[in-house]
């Protein structure tokens, strides 16, 4: 029964513990890089570093490119908004395919798709009491 | 019968029981966004004289701003949109423009399903728009095509209803003779 319930698992806790041992071993490793000069890295015997330029063109590179993905997302949902002359503005594969169900008398009416001729007729003409 | 919006005039017409004509005016051209563009242009050509000492500059400015309002009057602006519904024959839409150019597009009524108000995402708002729905000649229950109309005049839901509920009466109409046929 525990494990059919929807509440965190134990492992959760235990992968949540690594990643956050990971992530602070990760950025003192960042630090001691950036900031300790090489002749005492190297003195350590540890010489295969990347260069120091990067540790302050990575995080320039991050945040322009975060900065950047504001626009970028703003300009794709632009491009991909179907144009007013496109069907996809009125139906699209699912609701062409839809099957009908048999109407019950006494029972709400199942979950459908209305075409749109009928929605502008309701709305606008005031039409019929379906 | 006549409507009028804060900008746009509809028009509607009857010319028989079965043919109706709906027309509707845009706003005309401003003296005031006529003379920002002119004055714009105007500046940055002395601008650039000051900064060349080249006359030419000047004299392909006034150039350019003739030959821009000619273009714009001919090719972009829309004075009045029109449709007109004939119930056995189609469709006619009708532009003409600033500089009493007319452009036209016949639908016949066997292609068109229904003339519907749709509503869409334009830029960052939703519109209602109206627009004829084409039949599929494969599939006659499927929309194939959507033509929509009055792009550049966009009247506002009232003039559209009042639309709508016009064709809607005329499109009955060849349903009542395609049956007693």
């Amino acid at each position: 029964m525990v494990e059919n319930s929807p509440s965190p698992l134990p492992e959760r806790a235990l992968y949540g513990f690594v990643l956050f041992l990971a992530a602070q071993f990760g950025f003192m490793l960042y630090l001691v890089w950036a900031y300790v000069p090489e002749s005492w890295l190297f003195s350590l015997g540890l010489t295969y570093w990347p260069q120091k330029y990067w540790a302050v063109a990575l995080p320039v590179y991050l945040l322009v490119t975060i900065g950047l993905a504001y626009i970028l997302l703003f300009g794709i949902n632009m491009m991909s908004t179907a144009p007013l002359n496109s069907t996809h503005t009125i139906t699209d594969n699912y609701a062409k395919n839809q099957q009908q169900k048999k109407y019950q008398e006494e029972a709400i009416p199942a979950l459908r798709d209305i075409p749109i001729s009928e929605v502008n007729r309701m709305f606008f003409l005031g039409d019929g009491s379906n | 019968m006549e409507e009028r919006g804060d900008r746009t005039a509809l028009q509607c017409r009857q010319y028989s029981a079965s043919c109706r004509e709906f027309s509707v005016r845009c706003q005309p051209v401003q003296l005031r966004s006529l003379s920002a563009a002119t004055c714009s242009v105007w500046l940055a050509a002395y601008w650039l004289f000051v900064l060349t000492q080249n006359s030419m500059v000047l004299s392909t400015a006034i150039f350019i701003t003739l030959i821009g309002l000619i273009v714009y009057l001919h090719f972009v602006k829309i004075d009045q949109e029109s449709l007109l519904v004939i119930a056995s024959l189609g469709i006619q839409m009708t532009s003409s423009y600033a500089s009493g150019k007319e452009n036209t597009t016949f639908i016949e009524m066997s292609r068109v399903k229904d003339v519907v108000i749709n509503e869409a995402i334009c830029m960052q708002k939703v519109i209602y728009y109206l627009c004829i729905l084409l039949r599929d000649p494969l599939d006659p229950q499927s929309v194939s095509e959507v033509v929509p109309l009055f792009q550049s005049s966009k009247p506002r839901l009232n003039c559209l209803v009042e639309v709508y509920r016009s064709c809607q009466e005329i499109l009955e109409q060849r349903k009542t003779v395609s049956q007693t046929l």
